[in-house]
This record gives C-alpha cells, sequence and structure tokens, in this order.
C-alpha cells in the first residue's frame, strides 16, 4: 500500500489518532511518519507493530516446524506475518520456531520473568513435585507458598505480596 | 514528588486460553467474552460499570481517549467490544481491544508502585475464573508477540517544557530506548504534539519482571524530572521566559478563537508558570483538568455533537476565558 501523505513510497506505518475530535487512520511511509511527527518519539499510544513485526519476519528463518496452520484457530505463518498478530495461545506452540527469531529481536530476550497467573495452582503443583526433594529452603518454600495460597483465598492481598517477595526472594 | 509528573498507568495484557485472540474472534464469541470478564469481575470489591461500544455516540468513545481511559485503537470496531469501568474512573478495562483483556489503572501524581499493587489485585481476583493463556517460557500469551512476557506496560506522563524548549527532550527520546524505555508525545490533534506532554513507558516486557521493570522507569524519570527541574532554573530566569509565561496567561484570558493546539501550547507554557510559582492564585489541578476539557470530543460531548471546528474554537475560548477570569 501507497503511503496515504506522499503517494510515492511505500507505507508501513500504521497510525490510529485522533483529527479534530474524530477517530482516524493513516498509512505512511517512514520520511511522513517522521515529517508528521508519528515516529518512535512522537508515535500515538497504539500504533501498531505489525509493520516493524512483518519486517523481522522476512528476516527470519525459514519453517522449521513445517506446520502449515494452527489446529486451533487455522492461522497460517502468512497469516501471522501479513498482519503482525497471533491467532490464539495454541500458534506459540504451533510456530514456535517461527515466532522465536522475532520475539528475540523485539525483546532481546526469550525467558519469562515475573508473575504467573493462578499462583495457586502452580504452587500445588510444584510442591508435589518437589515434595521429595531434601532441601531445606524448599520446605520453607512449600509453606510460605501454602500460606500464599491461603491469603489470595482469603482476598488478603497485603499480606499475599509481602509473601511472594518473600518466595521471590527464596526462589533466587 | 514533583508537578512534573502528571500522571501514572500500569496497563496489563491478558487472554482467556480457550478463546481465539481477537483478531480470530467471532462476534458472538467475542461477546461471551465480555460477559465472562463481567462474571469474573463480580468478585472484586470495586464495583464497575459496562459500557458497550456499539450502544454509545462517536463523541463519547472518542472523549474516553481523550481521558486515557480507552485507546483509539479500541474504538477502531464496536461490535463485540466493551469496557468496564470503576465509578472514579481509575481502572479500566478494555475487552477485546487487541487482547482480550486490557486492565488500566491511572493515577494521578507518581504513583508507579499503588497502581501496580492495584492492577495486580484485580488480576489475582480475575484469574481466579479466567483461564489466563500462559506459557512456561513465553509468559502471558498476547496477540501481538511485543507484549509476552509480563503483558505490562507502565507509563508515566510528563510535563517537561523546560526540556522540550531546549530541545534536549528530543535527544534524550532517542537515548532512552538503550534503557528499555520509549517516549512519545501526548495532546497531537492532527499531527505534532502540542503542548510539552510525553508519556516514559517500558518498552520490553519478556525477560524483565514487573517489579525490575518499575523500578527502571522509576529511576529513570526521577532522573529526567532532575534534569527538567534544573533547566527550568536557567530558562526562568530569563526575562523572555517569563515573558511567555505572561504573555499565554493573557492570551487565554483574553482570545476569542482558540484552537486545540494554541490551547495547548499555551495551557503548557501557563502549567509551568504555575508549578514554578511564577503565576499565583492558580494550581496545577485546574491546568490539568482543563487540558481534559478542551479537548475536541469532550467539548462535543458536553455541547453538542454537531459542532464544527470553529463552534469548537469558540467555545474553547469561552471555557478558557471564564476559569482565567
Ligand atoms: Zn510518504
Ligand atoms: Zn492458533
Amino acid at each position: 500500500m501507497l503511503c496515504q501523505h506522499c503517494q510515492k513510497n511505500e507505507a508501513t506505518t500504521h497510525v490510529k489518532t485522533m483529527v479534530n475530535g474524530k477517530y482516524a487512520e493513516y498509512r505512511l511511509c517512514p520520511e511522513c511518519a517522521h515529517e508528521l511527527g508519528y515516529d518512535s518519539m512522537f508515535t500515538d499510544f497504539s500504533t501498531d507493530f505489525g509493520g516493524l513485526l512483518s519486517s523481522f519476519f522476512s528476516n527470519a528463518l525459514p519453517a522449521i516446524s513445517g506446520a502449515t496452520h494452527c489446529d486451533t484457530c487455522g492461522s497460517t505463518l502468512n497469516d501471522i506475518k501479513r498482519t503482525g498478530k497471533v491467532g490464539c495461545a495454541d500458534c506459540y506452540d504451533t510456530f514456535f520456531s517461527e515466532l522465536m527469531p522475532t520475539i528475540r529481536n523485539v525483546h532481546g530476550n526469550t525467558e519469562h520473568k515475573g508473575k504467573h497467573p493462578g499462583v495457586i495452582e502452580y504452587t500445588v503443583n510444584e510442591d508435589e513435585q518437589k515434595a521429595d526433594n531434601n532441601a531445606s529452603s524448599k520446605d520453607k518454600l512449600g509453606a510460605l507458598r501454602a500460606e500464599l495460597k491461603e491469603a489470595i483465598e482469603k482476598e488478603n492481598f497485603e499480606r499475599a505480596a509481602q509473601l511472594r517477595d518473600e518466595i521471590k526472594g527464596l526462589e533466587g | 514528588m514533583s508537578e512534573a509528573i502528571v500522571s501514572t498507568r500500569i496497563r496489563l495484557a491478558r487472554n482467556l486460553k480457550e478463546y481465539p485472540f481477537p483478531i480470530r474472534l467471532s462476534a458472538d464469541k467475542a461477546r461471551e467474552v465480555v460477559d465472562k470478564v463481567g462474571e469474573a469481575l463480580k468478585d472484586c470489591a470495586i464495583k464497575f460499570h459496562r459500557i458497550d461500544l456499539s450502544n454509545i455516540p462517536d463523541t463519547i468513545r472518542v472523549a474516553m481517549i481523550e481521558r486515557h481511559l480507552v485507546s483509539p485503537d479500541f474504538i477502531s470496531e464496536q461490535d463485540g467490544r466493551a469496557v468496564y469501568l470503576s465509578d472514579d474512573n481509575t481502572v479500566s478495562i478494555m475487552v477485546n481491544e487487541e487482547d482480550h483483556i486490557r486492565l488500566q489503572v491511572i493515577k494521578d501524581g507518581f504513583e508507579l508502585k499503588e497502581a501496580y499493587a492495584l492492577a495486580d489485585q484485580i488480576d489475582n481476583i480475575l484469574s481466579k475464573k479466567l483461564n489466563f493463556a500462559f506459557h512456561e517460557r513465553l509468559g502471558y500469551l498476547t496477540q501481538c508477540p511485543t507484549n509476552l512476557g509480563t503483558g505490562m506496560r507502565a507509563s508515566v506522563m510528563l510535563h517537561l517544557p523546560a526540556l522540550r524548549m531546549s530541545g534536549v527532550v528530543n535527544r534524550i527520546g532517542a537515548n532512552l530506548s538503550k534503557l528499555g524505555l520509549t517516549m512519545r508525545g501526548l495532546y497531537g490533534e492532527s499531527s505534532k504534539p502540542s503542548g510539552a506532554f510525553y508519556q516514559l513507558s517500558n518498552q520490553v516486557t519478556l525477560g524483565i519482571s514487573e517489579k525490575a521493570a518499575i523500578d527502571n522507569l522509576q529511576n529513570i524519570t526521577t532522573q529526567l524530572i532532575a534534569q527538567e527541574m534544573r533547566s527550568r532554573e536557567n530558562l526562568l530566569d530569563d526575562i523572555e521566559a517569563q515573558d511567555k509565561i505572561h504573555r499565554a496567561l493573557g492570551i487565554l484570558k483574553s482570545a476569542m478563537l482558540m484552537d486545540h493546539s494554541e490551547a495547548m501550547r499555551l495551557l503548557s507554557l501557563v502549567r509551568l508558570g504555575v508549578s514554578e510559582k511564577k503565576l499565583e492564585s492558580l494550581s496545577t489541578d485546574t491546568i490539568d483538568r482543563l487540558i481534559v476539557e478542551i479537548q475536541p470530543a469532550s467539548i462535543m460531548t458536553r455541547f453538542g455533537d454537531d459542532m464544527s471546528p470553529r463552534d469548537r474554537d469558540i467555545k474553547r475560548a469561552e471555557i478558557l476565558r471564564d476559569r482565567f477570569n
């Protein structure tokens, strides 16, 4: 698609913004985006990353998994490249090796650090798996996690936050 | 802390495991997701009211953007999209924007830890009823890979008039990405941002914990503000800068026509004067409220959907004269 401002270059930036109190979208080339103030410094919060992402994809390795589409949502790798958007949670497993180079490029990292959802389930499994391990800090971790589970169930979030910090400290 | 920090925002992206992401979601399924989120929110001590985008006029949708309650992207489509708002508008939960859930907490001033604690609490309550898409290695799964990991975007809205006047702000902006942060201008109506309002946020969400990202943002913000304050001292010794501020107030007091970008530029100058005690009898809170009030859709919401830009410029000048005289 051509840039809507100069009508000459290929549009790479998709800007969603407001003009005179109305919602508006523009597709711009990098030069015009810069000239109009929509560069990295001045872009609107929701400028979409699809363009950026699909340029990463084009440099990425060819298909490794060999999967043609995601069984859950039907997305093909091409759909994801074209839109910069992943179709569903399972796509991440289906296209894991194809997505990985892009993810590394964007974040400089591929290992999550931080919060886990449903800490309750997570800690219970963890405790069972690690029940045989004998390190004393593990025992303490188990106790803290049990207490955390209780605190969360009772919605005592202040206590839960303290406990989580303690657990994080022990996990190192 | 400093009045140069206008507000703080935390946003968490979450998706439900059993539904495809919004890009692959049918309108029926999207409405199911909206209902499920509403159901899960009932366990929360905070009361939310639901607003379906398809049920409200366009000006209200845009006015919500002007108040930072929803994103421009969110209103680009209306079917199957809804927002849950707390009574005080501190918490907004957009359903089916780029992700099933975009939970956002906004607080006045510099309140990163407090805002995160609240977002975290609500997230915990939601996760009791909702099965979030999560990957041991990639963290919270999001429609756009740029939000993988914590799915958290923490940001502060800054008023940096001195750094902007000295031109330093552009140089800083370019260097921030090395520190894992991005800075954007706010309140641009047509193309360029007007006034010296910026949003500083963390750029990376995978491989950095919520706490580390917030600490980093907090540190850099503190440094940036210290720099702004130093520039203000030099700047305000200058009679020309003082003249600019007082002239800005003079125009706001007497203009009959005021377009959006001129208003933003003048309010930004007056805000500088107020927070540096060069203009007595005004507060930055007053200015911050005015900034929202004089946005185009906010004017139309109050005074009529069919206003032309010229009608709005007349009304805007009137609002400002009222407030400053
Ligand atoms: Zn162009
Ligand atoms: Zn899929």
